[in-house]
Order: C-alpha cells, then sequence, then structure tokens
C-alpha cells in the first residue's frame, strides 16, 4: 500500500551557524559570515526530524552570507555529497585537485569514498543558496570521485530531466542504485513520475512555485516523500514550478 | 536468534567508518572490540561527532579495500 509523508517548510530544522567563536573553524569569513541551514532530515544539532529516506542522510537547503562565507577545508569519508546551486556563485575545492565556480543550474557530485577533503565557499557579497544532498553509496572506500554539469532551465522546460542516474540521458552518475531529476514547468501540467520499481521512493522538493502531489498540495519548499508506489502524479500551475526530485531505493 | 556478527558503523557527520573487525588500533581501540565496548562519550577522530549520531550500517567494501596499514614499517 502506497506510504507518504508530507513535510512542510518551516517543519524543517533550522541552524544559523556563525563564523565566530565555537564554530569559526568549522564556517568560515569570520566575523560576519553565517550559514543558515534548513534541514529536511536529522542532521549535526537538529536531531528531532526523520533520519533520512532510503539512501538520503542530508537534505540541506542553505544559504551562504557574506563574502567568504564558507564550510572550511574538512574531510569527508565515504558519503556522495552533491550541491545543486539555487542562487549566487559556489567556489568548490576539494583534495581531488578540483577548484571550480558553480553557478545557478550547475551542480557538483563528489563522492568522498575512501577520503577527501572539499571547501565550500562564496567569495561574493550575494548569498549564495544550495540544495545539499547526501547520499550513502553502495560500497565503502569507494575511490574518490568529482564531477559536475550543468542544468538549464530553458532546455529541460515542461519535463522532468535526469541529473542524476545511471540512465544514458544522465548527466552524471554516482555509486548508489539513486536518481536525480529536475523538473521546471512553466505551464500547467501532468507529470507522472514513474518508480524504477516498488521497491524505490521519491522524495519530491518544491523549490519554487507549487504543485499538487498527489493529493497534497505543496508550496516552496515543501516537500512529499513516496514509496511502496509505483507512480507519483505531479500537476502544475501557471506559474513557474520548480521541483528536485530524489528517487533511492528503500 | 543472537546476530553476533562483526558490524560496521558510520559516522553521520563525515562519513567516517567504523569496523569492529578492524577496530582503531591508531586510536587506542583493538580489532575486534564490539561497538557497545566503545565509550558513550567516544566521538569521530575526524569530525567530534558524537558516537550516538553513527549508523549500523550493512554496505559491503568496494574491491581492494579495507586496507590494512601494519603498525610495522618495512
Amino acid at each position: 500500500m502506497t506510504q507518504s509523508f508530507v513535510l512542510r517548510a518551516e517543519q524543517r530544522g533550522f541552524n544559523r551557524i556563525v563564523s565566530s567563536g565555537a564554530t569559526a573553524s568549522y564556517v568560515g569569513g569570520h566575523p560576519d559570515a553565517f550559514v543558515t541551514r534548513w534541514s529536511s532530515f536529522n542532521f549535526h544539532d537538529y536531531q528531532e526530524g526523520r533520519p533520512g529516506f532510503g539512501r538520503i542522510r542530508v537534505f540541506g537547503d542553505e544559504t551562504f552570507n557574506s563574502p567568504g562565507c564558507s564550510y572550511s577545508m574538512h574531510r569527508h569519508h565515504n558519503f556522495i555529497i552533491c550541491a545543486f546551486v539555487l542562487a549566487g556563485k559556489l567556489m568548490h575545492l576539494n583534495t581531488l585537485g578540483n577548484v571550480e565556480e558553480l553557478r545557478p543550474g550547475d551542480f557538483y557530485v563528489f563522492s568522498a569514498g575512501s577520503g577527501g577533503f572539499h571547501e565550500e565557499l562564496n567569495m561574493q557579497s550575494e548569498p549564495m543558496q544550495a540544495l545539499y544532498l547526501w547520499m550513502l553509496p553502495d560500497r565503502l572506500l569507494l575511490p574518490p570521485s568529482y564531477g559536475s554539469a550543468r542544468f538549464d532551465p530553458a532546455a529541460g522546460n515542461n519535463r522532468i530531466t535526469t541529473l542524476i542516474g545511471s540512465s544514458d540521458d544522465a548527466a552524471l552518475s554516482m555509486p548508489q542504485d539513486a536518481k536525480v531529476s529536475r523538473l521546471v514547468s512553466s505551464t500547467p501540467g501532468t507529470y507522472r513520475y514513474a518508480m524504477k520499481s516498488r521497491a524505490h521512493g521519491v522524495y519530491a522538493f518544491v523549490i519554487e512555485g507549487e504543485m499538487r502531489c498527489d493529493a497534497a498540495l505543496l508550496g516552496r519548499r515543501d516537500s512529499k516523500a513516496v514509496w511502496d508506489a509505483d507512480e507519483v502524479v505531479c500537476q502544475t500551475g501557471t506559474g513557474t514550478t520548480d521541483v528536485l526530485f530524489v528517487e533511492t531505493i528503500m | 536468534m543472537i546476530d553476533d556478527a562483526l558490524k560496521r558503523w558510520l559516522c553521520l557527520g563525515c562519513g567516517f567508518s567504523y569496523d569492529e573487525a578492524l577496530g582503531l588500533p591508531e586510536h587506542g581501540i583493538a580489532p575486534g572490540t564490539r561497538w557497545s565496548e566503545i565509550p558513550e562519550d567516544w566521538c569521530c577522530p575526524d569530525c567530534g561527532t558524537p558516537k550516538l549520531r553513527f549508523e549500523m550500517v550493512e554496505i559491503a567494501y568496494a574491491p581492494g579495500q579495507p586496507v590494512i596499514h601494519s603498525a610495522v614499517r618495512q
């Protein structure tokens, strides 16, 4: 039987992490910079929500405020870390040797595997907004990897575009039975998102606008997870709707 | 039935993995040390996340892993 939950924007965890005091080594850009993070799932100090969904462990809706605001260079293992830039410019640096400026529409997949450091940095006055997605990998201690690509909303308008996955049309892949897609819609439409199997679930996050997701009406930054189902039926309206879908083995 | 197989645990702060079979000899934890035997105030050696925010995982290793670092260097 189909199962689901709806997570409203304001029901997510919220943290404001300053670049001074105890968190100065975590968040760079002292004294004025700060990160705001809305967490869909339990992460760091936010532990009152859900632990994750399928192989998703982190889904952060984050803003880096003030020039120099960053997560300072730090190490990861195993997690597949993805970022989707929504506004501003993100400078990503990692110890695989990548230094890259990502703009709205750009996204990356950094699989930390057997170990890799990264820094996430906003060098501009304009706030940088990004979605951060962390997935468990299908193997521990894989060789670390990094790749980036661009989603062009004009080219992908009014259809669900695969960004990350194992199919040929995906710009990037990740070492997990998972797929990330994006829908930007500007006219009323019905989109049927078919799951790979009934053992897969999908987490739909509304970046902008609103849509009906099966019976639920979702507004900006609302989200819904559906599993034990064959498909999710999404209906958009006349305004612009921007949605990220993360499908994962459950 | 009691499942007494050695388990793996993943830090939810950074992804550091602890394998009961391997322990962490470089941090004074001998191979074979059960997760339950590690003090409750223990933290991730990489990022400082507390023990209670680790998750038990049943994920196999990538080919060639884990690499065991011998304490004795030639």
